[in-house]
């Protein structure tokens, strides 16, 4: 007899102390009820074929990283787990909340550090932390971006920990990416699986790409009706390169690249078939230090000369901001709930995780002490890089992680390890747990915030790990949010 | 639109007009090689010299070894011109312009670049050469049905089509000239059709010679179908006149400095092939005439890139 998904259900284990975001002690949670139901009737050798259609589709659309070996380059796809991940529409309107409450306090903060400074002479965030922070930018000091807007794209990271709690990971507002796969997801879902969206109440994301839009055009002067916005890659051998194709191809705008761009008098002009035509807003994927060898560095081919410099004049607008990375240093991550009370006046609705700052030698010794149960990370790094898991580690790299802290101890922090939450996944013919972590996409405008409901689901595919990133072995899935009906809540 | 965008698209539609001769090409002296004696060892050594650059002793080695042969110009990454390279840069440049090209352009030439790029393809060659080359073909059908059906008629579908006929132009003037070559241009020697199937038959145009031409005069009916036949899609005619249409509309959107100079280059081009006739082919001989059109091509290419691509 062939076997059903109804026995990989029963089969589904979850690991002790952890929230598994389906399985509450065995019971299915309603909001994975029609899912569950789903994969009861499918033939495994369905979900098999489903899973190497979304596979197929991947691949056929170019969503592919390079990996080289013997000098051949093989194209791979990021992993997408075929089951989607759910969160029902109450605890997204609670996260929506609390995101929102977050990035407006995020940019305040933006605004007054590169101005007023109010919060450093009150006293709130320590002068030196920011003065010593590498991503703090002296170069656009004093510069005021259209509406005050210096975060315009943010992906905040969060993560579950085993009561159910939401926490902020960390914050990203320099060029978060991701959202392609937020968005491709959606669309093999609806391809592996259709009908199970509508009958689940899913919410739409698909309208990323329009409110982007519609953001980007208001950010140019005033003055102009018909703006010329544009998205600037580093080019096609950076690994984002599809997100920014799709991206510009979604919003009906040029994919420029550095080479493609000029200043002149202190205005952006693009070289087009039809001679120079002014540039009016630049949704830069560059990273701030290669956007402009005259401010940053000099031997960046990456970026525009000049660019800062139009830019300081108003003739441009840049999304994001340069200079956001002072925002989301890890170390400056710790005194966020403090920005929030100090400019809203508002208890924070979503916590972070607990953070030590190692430049404490009180705080260093309790963190090498407990170490098991910690995980240090380097301040400027990202992407599962410059991380030191204290439970899967020896003594010997602990001893060589201590001498670098005890070198640079205001470049490292320290956080209990959180047990992440698990999902189901459909690994090797079976429904396996793994941990995920979940990265909204808010977007902000001169209307407000938006935030798509869902975000990208992370999944660390090996069995046990904690890290999501798609540099360490990470994969996707996608998130659903659902509105249940009354009877099902 | 971008000049570097417009370089990638002209590029992107070179290098696909650029595989679809190549397997034709391909297809057709692999077939014809079964056939016994006649052309065979021949036919493979101009094939190397159309798409590739060898010295003599490797043309030598290559010639004795049919399945290298296939290799060298299918999968080699060494060769820039193998199919597997050529595809490569292909890709490349619609990855440059990938939001100036459909989605299912995108997709269709992504699924070339797979096909030729996938680890069984070099085993299956030895295995199934025909199918191979079949799929391919098939792949490449499509591309081609893809974008004509997709693709919006502006700047984009212009400069792709213009590099898709100036390519075209020049591999028919490039695969003649091999054939051709190896009677050292003797075309008064009432050679038997069988002589010319395989040039007819790798430029598609073997059914329309034995359709249009009623008399035995073959070896200048070749080069008439070649140089002049208005009907015959890979005539150099044909491709002028494609690229005429094509750089009006060009000329017109982009009102280029130098269009004048463009102009000029292109219409001495098209008016030496729209009014001349056999007997000045005969007098000028055909070898230089080829040769003279080939480079009147290749210096329209570079006033275009001058025109339109010069953004470095």
């Amino acid at each position: 007899m062939r076997m059903t998904g109804n026995a990989l259900l029963q089969q589904y284990k979850t690991g002790p102390g952890f929230w598994d975001e389906m399985c509450n002690n065995g019971v299915i949670r309603p909001e994975y009820g029609h899912i569950a139901q789903t994969l009861s009737e499918t033939l495994v050798e369905s979900l098999h074929y489903k899973d190497k259609l979304a596979g197929e589709l991947f691949m056929n659309q170019g969503i592919t990283f390079t990996v080289y070996s013997d000098d051949e380059g093989i194209e791979r796809i990021f992993p997408f787990d075929i089951i989607p991940r759910i969160i029902t529409g109450k605890e997204w309107d609670f996260i929506e909340q609390g995101i929102k409450q977050r990035l407006t306090a995020l940019n305040l903060f933006l605004k007054d550090i590169y101005s007023e400074r109010q919060i450093l002479n009150d006293k709130i965030i320590p002068a030196d932390l920011i003065a010593s922070c590498p991503e703090y930018t002296r170069e656009v000091y004093g510069i005021r971006p259209a509406h005050d807007i210096y975060v315009h794209i943010s992906g905040i990271d969060l993560i579950r920990s085993d009561s159910g709690q939401f926490y902020i990971l960390e914050d990203n507002l320099r060029t978060p990416s991701g959202v392609s796969y937020m968005l491709e997801n959606r669309e093999v879902t609806k391809r592996i699986f259709p009908g199970l969206l509508g009958a689940n109440n899913v919410r739409m994301v698909s309208n990323y790409p329009l409110i982007l839009h519609q953001n980007l055009l208001s950010l140019a002067p005033r003055h102009i009706s018909n703006p010329t916005v544009v998205l600037l890659t580093p080019g096609v051998f950076n690994s984002a390169y599809y997100e920014h194709t799709f991206l510009a191809r979604q919003m009906g705008i040029p994919l420029v690249e550095a080479r493609d761009l000029m200043v002149q008098n202190h205005r952006v002009f693009m070289k087009t078939t039809q001679g120079l035509q002014q540039v009016h807003v630049i949704y830069r994927r560059v990273d701030d230090i290669f956007l402009d060898p005259l401010s940053f560095k000099s031997e960046s081919i990456l970026g525009i000369p000049g660019l800062i410099s139009a830019y300081r004049k108003g003739n441009v607008a840049l999304v994001n901001a340069p200079g956001n990375g002072v925002a989301d240093d890890k170390a400056v991550y710790a005194y966020v709930p403090s920005m929030i009370r100090y400019y809203l006046n508002e208890e924070p609705i979503l916590p972070n995780v607990p953070t030590y700052q190692l430049m404490d030698q009180g705080a260093r010794e309790y963190v090498f002490n407990n170490i098991s149960n910690m995980v240090i990370k380097k301040t400027n790094q990202s992407g599962g890089y410059g991380m030191l898991m204290g439970n899967k580690t020896t003594d010997e790299e602990v001893e060589k992680f201590r001498e670098e802290v005890e070198k640079d101890s205001r470049n490292f922090i320290a956080q209990p390890i959180i047990k992440l939450s698990t999902v189901p996944c459909f690994i090797d013919g079976k429904l396996q747990s793994r941990h995920v972590d979940l990265r909204p996409y808010a977007l902000c405008g001169p209307q407000g915030i938006d935030i798509v409901p869902g975000g990208l689901t992370r999944v660390a595919l090996r069995e046990g790990s904690l890290v999501v990133n798609s540099s360490q072995g990470g994969g996707s899935k996608d998130t659903w949010v659902v509105d249940l009906k009354i009877n099902e809540e | 639109m971008l000049s570097r965008v417009a370089d990638s698209l002209y590029w992107l539609d070179r290098y696909m007009e650029r595989t679809d001769a190549m397997i034709r090409v391909l297809r057709t002296n692999y077939v014809l090689s079964f056939d016994d004696g006649i052309n065979s060892v021949a036919s493979s050594r101009q094939l190397l010299n159309i798409f590739g650059y060898l010295p003599e002793e490797k043309l030598l080695e290559y010639e004795r070894d049919p399945e290298a042969t296939m290799r060298f110009l299918i999968t080699d990454s060494t060769n820039p011109n193998s199919l597997r390279s050529i595809i490569s840069k292909a890709r490349e440049n619609a990855r440059g312009a990938q939001d100036h090209i459909t989605k299912e352009v995108w997709e269709q030439v992504n699924q070339v670049y797979h096909q030729v790029n996938d680890p069984s393809m070099e085993k299956r060659l030895n295995d199934e050469t025909l199918k191979v080359i079949d799929q391919l073909t098939e792949y490449i059908t499509l591309y081609y049905g893809v974008t004509a059906s997709t693709m919006p008629r502006g700047n984009g579908w212009n400069l792709m089509n213009t590099g898709k006929f100036i390519e075209r132009c020049l591999l028919t003037i490039d695969i003649a000239r091999q054939h051709m070559g190896v009677i050292e241009y003797k075309l008064d020697e009432s050679r038997d059709i069988l002589y010319w199937r395989n040039l007819l038959l790798s430029l598609s145009g073997y059914e329309l010679h034995l359709k249009t031409y009623r008399t035995r005069n073959h070896d200048w009916n070749v080069v008439d179908q070649v140089l002049f036949n208005p009907n015959f899609t890979r005539s150099v005619r044909y491709s002028l006149q494609k690229i005429k249409g094509y750089l009006t509309k060009i000329v017109e959107h982009n009102n280029p400095e130098g269009k004048e100079l463009l102009w000029n280059q292109f219409g001495r081009m098209l008016s030496r092939i729209e009014y001349a006739d056999m007997d000045q082919v005969r007098h000028e001989k055909v070898e230089e005439f080829l040769r003279h059109t080939r480079n009147d091509m290749v210096n329209f290419h570079q006033l275009l890139g001058k025109s339109f691509f010069s953004y470095h």
